[in-house]
């Protein structure tokens, strides 16, 4: 799976044309032969397989439709979470500001590096699906610095608690983009979307027509069907591919607010 | 009447009146394929094979008393590996570093860190520890599985492994030559020392080093008290109440991690003024000072080889370098410079040696490796492993640095055995290796 999202674009779209395009007139030369003996010898046939391919053609559309839709929406959703890390993050980082010295200081270095980190190393596990120890290492340095803090007036007892308060917030936001990094759709829905693509491609091979005819709106249908599956598949790990969540957030907050 | 098929030509041209047959379809439609297949390869698989990155090893403790200091250690190990990745890496290779933290844990984590970074991740070399516990810890695993480690930071001696490099400082390259100038008139000719420090190796050695130095070099001079505190320890009214009762004139600090927070803060609590009883620190630099008052901290001394104030135009790029990159109050300090120093070492000694195997590199270091380091030059003597390096006292200001108050004139030859120390003890991997002397206790 992981080889499928380091291929470029361009590659991926050009390889399911191919595969699916390839599939269609493979089959609409060898088996369309065979498959056509089902429905042979009756004038009505190709009405028969016409009315079924539309009856199947709209719960399969709107399978794929709504699966796409949902692909686009997790996406999003995930970005979301990135961007709302990243003003949580920001967010404490101006809380600790207001530490006195020498806590302030090691506080924010310490969320400094935790930013950097992101960007800099971790994005790349992500593109693998891989959680890196080194996020987990450095909020738990934060935390124990920020523990380790004890306010003498009332003034530093407010912040102090309203920073404990930020970085709950900032755990959770970490803790739900974290959680995506590995989401997907499961193996079971792939596998009725993919049948679902081969049974519509049978079923083209089952009217009766000229076989140029049938190749030519067979593979226009085929590689509607592959875009679409391409669409799904490219969508379908946000840290993954292509079509992935940017670490740009991090990066931004990073050089123009962190470097002090 | 048909017509007779016309023969097709090899040369594949074919009449164009003729209807296409299923099978020229698929000759034909093969060969489509086949040519698509070409530029789909050409695009997707036309990638140059990268050659597989090496794996270098960073152990350090990141969360837990140690993560004040350790973690700079860290930045600035993985600074040089960014450095030396976009110069196009070491033997054509990219670094790949791989990090533990160790959590502060030195007798547990260190050495179970250090065994998952040399038999599972494979690493060519690690860089890592700070204390001389975790280091101790460490040495058997890598002697047991043949690893290399860089150790960045002074310590003790009394100590040879063929398996580790050691680019920080012995103490006749940092405590000794800071001893004599404070027996100097230069620093005040002191004679009444106070020996302060965190319970382990590092500050016993140091003070049967410097015992047995002062003994054999200047009878006139008195350790009127000494006081050992676990790692961690918060509570130094006692220990500040019996520097001052004892009449010391100085007092050597040998304070690991957060510790020296509370002890400094507790001299200033008790009006303890360095204009009268300077604390000589071994352990705080620039990167500690971040923790610390100013008001609390200005005008006591530390002994290193690096200060961030060193005027150097190489030193000032290095700074740039680093700053532009982790934020402009970032500052750094001698075990920092070492840390960066240990890794471009061993990068020259791998790509002396063709190969970045422990056992290559090694070889390497035999022939006299030398690394313009910020710091100014720094060289592996052969015969220890061991960095030769200047050493350097310095009085911290109120902005948190140096100034640089004794410079050594010379860089310092290496000597893990001082003989009045440790007599009959030697070591030379380059005739013999190590040369036990006489059994000695450092306990104090």
């Amino acid at each position: 799976m992981s080889s499928f999202y380091s291929l470029p674009l361009p590659t991926l779209i050009i390889a399911t044309a191919l595969i699916s395009v390839g599939f269609c007139w493979f089959g609409g030369i060898f088996f369309r032969p065979i498959l056509r003996i089902f429905v042979e010898g009756r004038d009505t046939g190709n009405e028969i397989v016409g009315y079924i391919l539309s009856c199947f053609g709209v719960f399969y559309g709107l399978l794929l439709g709504l699966i796409a839709v949902a692909s686009y929406q997790n996406l999003e959703e995930v970005e979301d979470n990135v961007a709302r890390e990243v003003a949580a993050l920001d967010a404490l980082y101006q809380d600790v500001t207001t530490y006195p010295a020498p806590h302030g200081q090691n506080l924010r270095w310490l969320l400094r590096d935790y930013c950097r980190y992101v960007f800099k190393y971790a994005w790349d596990d992500y593109s693998k699906a891989e959680i890196p120890a080194g996020e987990q290492t450095r909020i738990t340095a934060f935390h124990e610095r920020l523990l380790a803090f004890e306010p003498e007036t009332e003034t530093q007892k407010i912040v102090h608690a309203e920073t404990i308060r930020q970085f709950s917030d900032f755990l959770e936001s970490h803790r739900v983009r974290e959680s995506s990094i590995t989401t997907g759709i499961p193996v079971v829905m792939w596998y009725v979307v993919l049948v679902g693509a081969i049974l519509n491609i049978v079923l083209v091979w089952l009217f009766d027509m000229r076989l140029i005819t049938q190749l030519f709106l067979g593979g226009i249908l085929a590689f509607f069907l592959g875009t679409m599956i391409l669409l799904i598949g490219v969508m379908d790990r946000p840290f993954q591919g292509a079509v992935s969540v940017s670490s740009k957030p991090f990066e931004i907050l990073y050089w123009s607010k962190m470097r002090d | 009447m048909q017509r007779p098929t016309p023969i097709t030509p090899l040369t594949g041209t074919t009449d164009p009146d003729q209807p296409m047959s299923r099978r020229r379809f698929l000759a034909r439609g093969g060969a489509a394929a086949i040519g698509a297949s070409g530029t789909l390869a050409g695009l997707g698989c036309r990638r140059e094979e990268e050659p597989e990155p090496i794996k270098v090893g960073i152990l350090h403790s990141q969360t837990g008393t140690m993560a004040i200091s350790e973690t700079s250690l860290r930045d600035m190990e993985l600074f040089a590996i960014e450095e030396i990745n976009a110069a196009g890496g070491v033997l054509g290779r990219m670094l790949d570093p791989v990090v533990k933290d160790t959590r502060s844990r030195f007798d547990d984590l260190f050495p179970k860190r250090a065994r998952e970074l040399l038999v599972d991740e494979k690493v060519d070399v690690v860089f890592g520890c700070w204390t001389s516990s975790s280091r101790k810890a460490v040495q058997p695993v890598f002697e047991q599985h043949g690893g290399l480690l860089f150790y960045p930071l002074q310590y003790e001696g009394n100590e040879c492994s063929p398996n580790i490099v050691y680019t920080g400082s012995l103490p006749n390259q940092q405590v000794l030559p800071a001893v004599d100038w404070l027996r100097s008139l230069s620093g005040g000719a002191k004679r009444r020392f106070f020996l302060v420090g965190s319970d382990y190796v590092f500050p016993w050695t140091l003070d049967h080093v410097i015992g047995t130095h002062l003994e054999a070099t200047y009878p006139d001079t008195e350790i009127v008290g000494r006081a050992y505190r676990p790692f961690g320890h918060r509570d130094f009214e006692t220990v500040v109440g019996e520097i001052v009762a004892s009449g010391a004139d100085v007092v050597i600090n040998a304070i690991n991690g957060d510790s020296n927070l509370h002890f400094y803060n507790e001299l200033a609590r008790q009006e303890v003024r360095a204009s009268d009883i300077p604390v000589l620190a071994t352990s705080i630099g620039e990167d500690e000072l971040r923790g610390l008052l100013p008001e609390v901290v200005e005008g006591h001394l530390a002994a290193w080889n690096y200060f961030q104030s060193i005027e150097t135009d190489r030193n000032h790029r290095f700074i740039e370098a680093f700053q532009k990159e982790h934020g402009e109050d970032r500052v750094i300090s001698d075990p920092m410079e070492s840390a960066y120093a240990a890794v471009y070492l061993w990068k020259i000694a791998a790509e002396l040696a063709g190969r970045p195997d422990p056992v290559s590199v090694r070889a390497a270091l035999a022939k006299n490796i030398q690394f313009e380091a910020p710091g100014g030059l720094i060289s592996i003597d052969p015969r220890n492993q061991h960095a030769k390096k200047r050493c350097r006292v310095g009085r911290i200001r109120s902005d948190r640095q140096f100034d640089i108050v004794y410079e050594a004139p010379r860089m310092l030859t290496p000597d893990p055995f001082p003989q009045a120390s440790f007599p009959g003890w030697r070591c030379d991997w380059t005739r013999g290796g190590l040369t036990e002397g006489a059994a000695v206790d450092v306990r104090p």
